[in-house]
């Protein structure tokens, strides 16, 4: 029975009560009790499905906003494991043309914007989704995570060594935080994933604090990540020129879109 | 017009009366039916009977066979019984005059 406990947490706490004394009532064998719990849910599920909100969820969070995030997560993994893959082995740090204090400065500020950032999509898939919350949350994570990779290596700039279909499929399904920037990614969208399906909105003071922290750390972001364009124009001597501030802005507009419907749908509740 | 489900429950909860929640429900449709009735059915259509205002549905006093937990119980309204009705007059113009003997 504790094992159908858990499986009709997926219900509504009144119709998981009803639901639960039913099937204690009417003696049913685990199986034949699974089952008509299971059919329940998919149908519950499929009903959220047919409301747009869902959708909006998956497409403007997961989609939108989780492709840009993908990006930065993968930049954030990349550069953390080559400073540490190469101090281990020769014992210096990977030089990137910048002193380490920027280098530090620039990890942080992406770090902690990275927790923002996920907050503020956790937030919204889960008031968007309500009890569609895990589904749309385990899509827009594994969007974030495997997005940018998966892109590279479909494209042919990245080779897997040794793929191992099955083993690859089961550690990509599993939503583990595996690297360092998706503990961050994980802790913060599951914590704003499980807030937004409890409380749907924010207060308005709440849903500007949130705002105008998510804007300055993506600002902070995007400055810090300018030191590393201009670093490798230096290195060049002029040859590499890095890219114009008006094409590295929009995946930060599109990562930020969820901090403004927090203040949209907070004024709203307040109306 | 009603579904063919939606009048095997309304027939169900109108006949159990004050009795009328989920289990005995399954148990009337299943008996008239000789086919089985899953629970996903039941509340989903319940859901839908009751948002068309043909039920009525509140929570009943838990009960230790059911491990303290509430029963849903069912009542059939005065709007439900008249397209119940309409279903079954339906029916029957429907069925008149053929032999499936």
């Amino acid at each position: 029975m504790w094992m159908l406990s858990v499986v009709a947490r997926a219900l509504e706490p009144g119709e998981r009560a009803v639901v639960l004394g039913d099937i204690a009532e009417s003696g049913e064998g685990f199986v034949a009790a699974a089952c008509d719990l299971l059919g329940l849910i998919v149908r519950r599920q499929a009903a959220i499905w047919a409301d747009w909100r869902p959708w909006l969820a998956l497409l403007g969070v997961a989609g939108l906003a989780g492709v840009p995030l993908s990006r930065i997560v993968f930049g954030l993994n990349a550069g953390i494991g080559l400073q540490l893959r190469t101090y281990s082995k020769y014992g210096v740090w990977y030089d990137t043309g910048v002193t380490t204090q920027q280098e530090i400065v620039c990890v942080l500020c992406t770090a902690i914007a990275l927790m923002a950032w996920s907050w503020a999509c956790g937030f919204v898939l889960g008031s968007l989704s309500g009890r569609a919350v895990w589904i749309t949350w385990y899509l827009f994570y594994q969007v974030v995570l495997h997005a940018t990779w998966a892109r590279f290596v479909l494209s042919g700039d990245i080779f897997l060594k040794d793929p191992r279909p099955l083993r690859l499929l089961i550690l990509l399904a599993v939503p583990l935080p595996l690297s360092p920037a998706s503990i961050p990614l994980f802790l913060s969208s599951l914590l704003g994933a499980l807030h937004g399906a409890s409380r749907r909105a924010l207060s308005v003071s709440g849903a500007y604090l949130t705002c105008v922290v998510v804007v300055s750390l993506t600002i902070l972001t995007f400055w810090t990540g300018g030191w590393h364009e201009t670093a490798r124009e230096v290195w060049s001597g002029g040859l590499w020129h890095g890219s114009a501030w008006v094409t590295r802005l929009p995946p930060f507009l599109f990562i930020s879109w969820p901090a403004a419907w927090l203040v949209a749908t907070a004024q709203r509740e307040t109306a | 017009m009603l579904g063919e489900f939606e009048y095997l429950l309304l027939g169900a909860a109108a006949r159990l009366g004050d009795d009328a929640y989920g289990v005995a429900i399954r148990v009337e449709i299943e008996g008239a039916t000789k086919r089985r009735c899953s629970i996903g059915a039941l509340y989903t259509t319940l859901d839908r009977l009751e948002a068309k205002g043909l039920v009525v549905t509140w929570m009943g006093d838990p009960t230790p066979q059911r491990g303290g937990r509430p029963k849903r119980m069912v009542r059939v309204t005065g709007k439900g019984i008249r397209e119940a009705k309409a279903f079954y007059n339906a029916v029957s113009r429907a069925s008149r005059g053929v032999s499936w003997a």
